[in-house]
């Protein structure tokens, strides 16, 4: 018996040796494919990948309604979606496998899958691989680019309305990883909510993960014992938390998608996404052959100023009164001029150190490489 | 195995073949049984979730098997599998089970990284590769044999502390991805990625590291040593009988030691071919659950080198075809554990005649 | 004092989980089948509950889904272990990943889908007591039930013919068999009734926890088990005991965070793992020697050496 499963086995070995006999070579030998025409031009496929389930009441499921503006927006082009694509090398090759079945125009919707969008992109010149809400630091590709909302504006705005509506003064801000936007996040929500409200501050907790349900429980509870009562949170699903806030008779503020349902009594606000009119743009510049040099060959971003930001404000709750409604969307408006932001001068940092002087308005690109909590924010950032 | 017992009469002058042929049948029946029964009751799964299963095994098979890409990410993910799973074969023989893959390869990626960056990338690639996977080897011996001592000290059992070893060693890699290694540039837990220059080479014409090479050959390697040498005829005596081994003279402390710290060695080279030929980074989900996998590889294997190359591309290939069960089936890429261990269950519970447990 | 109210409140809460695994374990760990499986137990448990509790708004038949569904795991397992004479490691890994990939399969639907789970209820009186009240009494139902679990799973290991049968399978099978009992089917209602304990600590997680379901989102508390039943040396009070300690190790990092002190996570992620080996090392062979008989065998005779 032994003697036949070795049998076996030396014969599967020969067969990967024989794989193995054609030598060795260095490993930055890339397959590059020939190309007509503009990269993605006339594709009859577009492929979404996501880094969760799409019915995760948030960042993913946002993605997926997107997907679905698109299908009946272009009812010729074939939409692809896959979810649970983590962020390594897997999405490559899920990607590849898009491609494969014709797809020329790739989003990837996670911000960890960058690396990976961008080895397909280089792999293969006549395929488009936009990147949801990453930056692409040296130089954009011909055929890649970043794009997002200016998530904190909605934040900000959200940020009102909690400074308006706590009684303890005390928010909560629970977090995944100190990303960029999530650190943008924070410090516009507790810029909104000192506004109105001087003496709010922002307690963080970081749970190391986009979603796991055991620890967001934990952080929300941490926060809650601190007499906390406002709760938000950057995370892809959001129930556990918003559903902790509820039973501990807090606020809510959410992230991603309205879900005032689960929220009744507690929710305020929340900003949530509108991915159809962007991805719609998108994919129409792409398929006009128009992608490269336009505005999404590169780090775009939309926001109050410079269009329509895809991440907009979640209706109102009970609590928040006529005034707050009026003060936000005054504060709304103002952010869309020149003059208005978030973040106007004077910034101070958690030491008190002045990060934006007096009367300065950092643009996107600055907020982008903002590395510090703002004064009033308690908790240490991971550095 | 016992597969068939020495109830059938064979005459001398029937050929081998034709004996062979007889003593295979009703395995291979067993064998095919148990197969069919795992896709049967996935196939009704798939049903339940409304996916067509003919659909979904054609377009997995097609997907697989009729990509080039895909046939050689079969190859790629088979490599740290076949380390993984000599990993648990060498202590098997000494009758120790080592769960412990998974931070051993976890170990010997850290290892790795660490060997790059602190050496950086000013010395010549070659010199670097040698640097990293001795520290990978090192570190992934060092950490099976702390469990080994546990055990030779304090009776502690290995298949415990190489249980527990694997969330210690999860620990440190997040403890270091999140601090002091973190590419700071995007706040996301990860090292900075490898110069090309550190990276493993691919067999020309693929995208397949080398890796693979190493693979085989340590899998001729093992089965030597094992059955060869007068080591690994210790280590199988010391893993029959450990008690008699002691009284024979033999040092079953050594074989012991010796045993894990070789499989550790072997899983921490598995975590070097991952990170410097797969991944190129350490992330949160380093190497991905492999060691469990090559653990049951290594079952279906029955612990031996050359059967573990075989079932380490079946696992593989499963896997590529997981991939493809989610583009073309819409079925989450996860479920393909569900074939997978309905496989095994078939394999273990169904291919060997009933054993009597007392 | 409210940061170590909060944090032991926080470490029963979150460990309660564990703590229902960890008795299902011992039963079955007593009868001489270690279950690695548990953690898939714990998986399909938690789904389970969720997906029930979703579908009738009632938590308590979610709970008896809960355990249905991780005794039906276990059952599978003490099957392939007691009647088919596979490996007790290899069945209960296998088991885990067949618990990852059904409850991907069937559990994507309800992500994001809100449940009617356990409230908490502060037990009168009770609850008014300083400190202890705040930790043990201002709790969820199912919490409560796990104080009753603990002294009643003692009560039938050690006071009940019931459990001397299933401790003989583990200590002195030949015994069993020699009075005319089976020892494989005191093996597998042991393991069987594991895994739907397990299940309730899966129910716990999902619909009093955190009142969500996420793929994977037992993340490991199902090992923590195992590991906790070798260190509470297979008694079930020891089992509460290091249940909570484990839990209180989970609840100390959010709780250190929210109040502005940086600490490193991930060392006090591997408190319970490390403290678990310190404690085994320190027990040393007398661990060994009080360990049921016969796993002592499965742990000697490991794989078989061909």
């Amino acid at each position: 018996m032994s003697m036949r499963k070795s049998t076996l086995g030396v014969l599967a070995g020969l067969a990967a040796g024989a794989v193995i006999l054609t030598g060795c070579s260095s490993a930055t030998e890339t397959k590059a494919t020939a190309s007509e025409g503009a990269p993605g031009e006339g594709t009859s496929a577009v492929g979404f990948i996501m880094v969760g389930p799409k019915d995760d009441y948030g960042y993913n499921q946002a993605v997926y309604e997107g997907s679905e503006v698109i299908k009946k927006e272009f009812p010729d082009v074939e939409v692809m979606t896959a979810e649970n694509v983590p962020e390594d090398d897997t999405a490559a090759t899920t990607m590849e496998q898009m491609i494969d079945k014709g797809a020329k125009l790739i989003f990837a919707t996670s911000y960890g899958h960058l690396d990976a969008a961008l080895k397909v992109a280089e792999d293969h010149p006549d395929v488009v691989v936009v990147q949801q809400g990453n930056t692409i630091t040296d130089d954009v590709p011909d055929n890649s680019g970043t794009y997002f909302g200016t998530v904190y504006e909605p934040m900000y705005l959200a940020g009102i309305a909690a400074g308006a509506s706590t009684k303890t003064n005390k928010l909560g801000y629970v977090y995944a990883f100190p990303i960029p936007q999530t650190i943008a996040n924070i410090n516009a929500f507790e810029r909104g909510a000192q506004s109105v409200n001087p003496d709010a501050e922002t307690i963080t907790v970081s749970t190391s993960s986009w979603c796991d349900p055991g620890k967001q429980q934990a952080a929300a509870e941490s926060l809650l014992s601190q007499d906390v009562d406002v709760l938000t949170q950057h995370q892809d699903c959001t129930a556990t938390v918003i559903q902790a806030a509820e039973k501990a008779g807090a606020m809510t503020v959410g992230y991603h998608a309205d879900a005032s349902s689960i929220a009744p009594t507690g929710w305020l606000t929340g900003a949530v996404w509108d991915w159809g009119p962007l991805y719609t743009d998108i994919v129409k510049t792409v398929i006009d052959g128009d992608f490269v040099g336009s505005e999404y060959n590169d780090n775009f971003r939309v926001g109050y100023k410079t269009g329509t930001n895809p991440f907009v404000l979640a209706p109102y709750g009970p609590d928040v009164t006529e005034e707050t409604q009026t003060k936000i969307t005054e504060a709304q408006k103002w952010l869309g001029t020149d003059e208005g932001s978030p973040f106007v001068g004077p910034v101070l940092d958690q030491d008190g150190k002045v990060k934006v002087e007096d009367g300065d308005i950092p643009t996107y690109a600055d907020v982008d490489a903002m590395d510090y909590f703002v004064q009033g924010v308690v908790g240490k950032l991971a550095q | 195995m016992t597969a068939i017992t020495g109830d059938l009469k064979l005459p001398k002058e029937r050929g081998k073949a034709q004996a062979w042929a007889i003593q295979a049948l009703p395995v291979v029946v067993r064998w095919v049984a148990a197969l069919g029964g795992a896709l049967l009751i996935f196939s009704i799964l798939l049903m339940i979730k409304g996916t067509n299963p003919i659909d979904a095994y054609s377009d997995m098979w097609s997907s697989t098997f009729q990509r080039s890409a895909s046939v050689e990410e079969i190859f790629t993910r088979m490599t740290p599998l076949v380390l993984a799973a000599l990993a648990v074969a060498v202590p098997a023989r000494a009758g120790l089970t080592n769960v412990g893959g998974e931070g051993q390869i976890i170990m010997g990626g850290v290892a790795a990284c660490g060997a790059y960056l602190f050496l950086g990338d000013a010395m010549a690639p070659a010199v670097l590769l040698v640097a990293m996977i001795a520290a990978s080897v090192v570190v992934g011996a060092l950490w099976a044999g702390l469990a080994a001592v546990l055990r030779l000290a304090a009776g502690v059992n290995e298949a415990i502390s190489t249980l527990l070893l694997n969330f210690i060693a999860l620990d440190v890699l997040l403890f270091l991805i999140y601090q002091p290694w973190r590419e700071s540039r995007t706040g996301q837990p990860a090292t900075q990625e490898l110069t090309d220059l550190a990276k493993l080479p691919v067999v020309a014409g693929t995208a397949v590291n080398v890796g693979i090479v190493v693979a085989v050959v340590l899998v001729v390697a093992v089965q030597v040593l094992l059955t060869r040498t007068r080591w690994g005829f210790r280590v199988s005596v010391a893993g029959g009988n450990a008690e008699a081994a002691r009284r024979s003279g033999l040092k079953v402390a050594f074989l012991v030691l010796s045993a894990l710290m070789i499989g550790g060695a072997l899983a921490g080279l598995a975590g070097m071919i991952q990170f410097s030929g797969v991944e190129y980074k350490l992330r949160p989900s380093f190497g991905h659950q492999l060691g469990y996998i090559a653990f049951l590889a290594c079952w279906l294997a029955r612990h031996k080198p050359f059967p573990i190359l075989l079932a380490s591309f079946v696992f593989a290939a499963l896997s590529v075809g997981g991939d493809s069960l989610q583009l073309d089936s819409g079925v989450p890429a996860a479920s393909i554990y569900v074939l997978t261990a309905l496989i095994l269950i078939a394999v273990l519970g169904f291919t060997t005649p009933r054993k009597k447990t007392s | 004092m409210s940061l170590i109210v909060d944090v032991l409140s926080g470490g029963v809460r979150g460990g309660t989980s564990i703590m229902y695994a960890g008795l299902g374990e011992t039963v079955s760990e007593r009868s001489g089948v270690i279950n690695l499986g548990t953690e898939g137990s714990m998986l399909v448990g938690a789904l389970g509950a969720y997906a029930v509790g979703v579908e009738t708004g009632n938590p308590w038949i979610g709970v008896l889904a809960g355990a249905a569904a991780g005794g039906l795991l276990a059952l599978l397992h003490a099957y392939l272990v007691v009647r088919r004479g596979a490996s007790q490691f290899a069945s209960g890994l296998t088991l885990l990943f067949l618990a990852l990939g059904l409850t991907s399969l069937f559990g994507a639907s309800y992500v994001g889908q809100p449940v009617v789970g356990f409230d908490k209820w502060d037990v009168p009186l009770l609850s008014d007591i300083p400190f202890v009240g705040p930790i043990f009494f201002q709790q969820d139902p199912l919490l409560y039930l796990s104080y009753f679990m603990v002294p009643l799973v003692w009560f039938v290991l050690f006071k009940t013919r019931v459990g001397l049968l299933i401790r003989t399978a583990g200590e002195r099978s030949d015994s069993l068999t020699v009075h005319g009992y089976s020892v494989r089917t005191w093996r597998m209602i042991a393991v069987t009734v594991g895994g739907c304990l397990a299940g309730i600590g899966g129910a716990h997680l999902s619909t009093a926890y955190a009142n969500a379901w996420f793929e994977n989102m037992v993340a490991g508390r199902g090992f923590i088990a195992v590991a906790l039943v070798i260190f509470a040396v297979w008694s079930p009070f020891r089992v509460m005991g290091g249940a909570y300690l484990f839990g209180t190790a989970i609840a100390l990092g959010p709780a250190l965070q929210a109040r502005g002190y940086e600490i490193n996570q991930f060392l006090l992620d591997a408190v319970p793992f490390v403290l678990t080996l310190v404690v085994l090392t320190v027990l040393g062979k007398k661990t060994l020697s009080s360990s049921p008989a016969e796993l002592k065998r499965v742990f000697e005779n490991a794989p078989p050496a061909t």
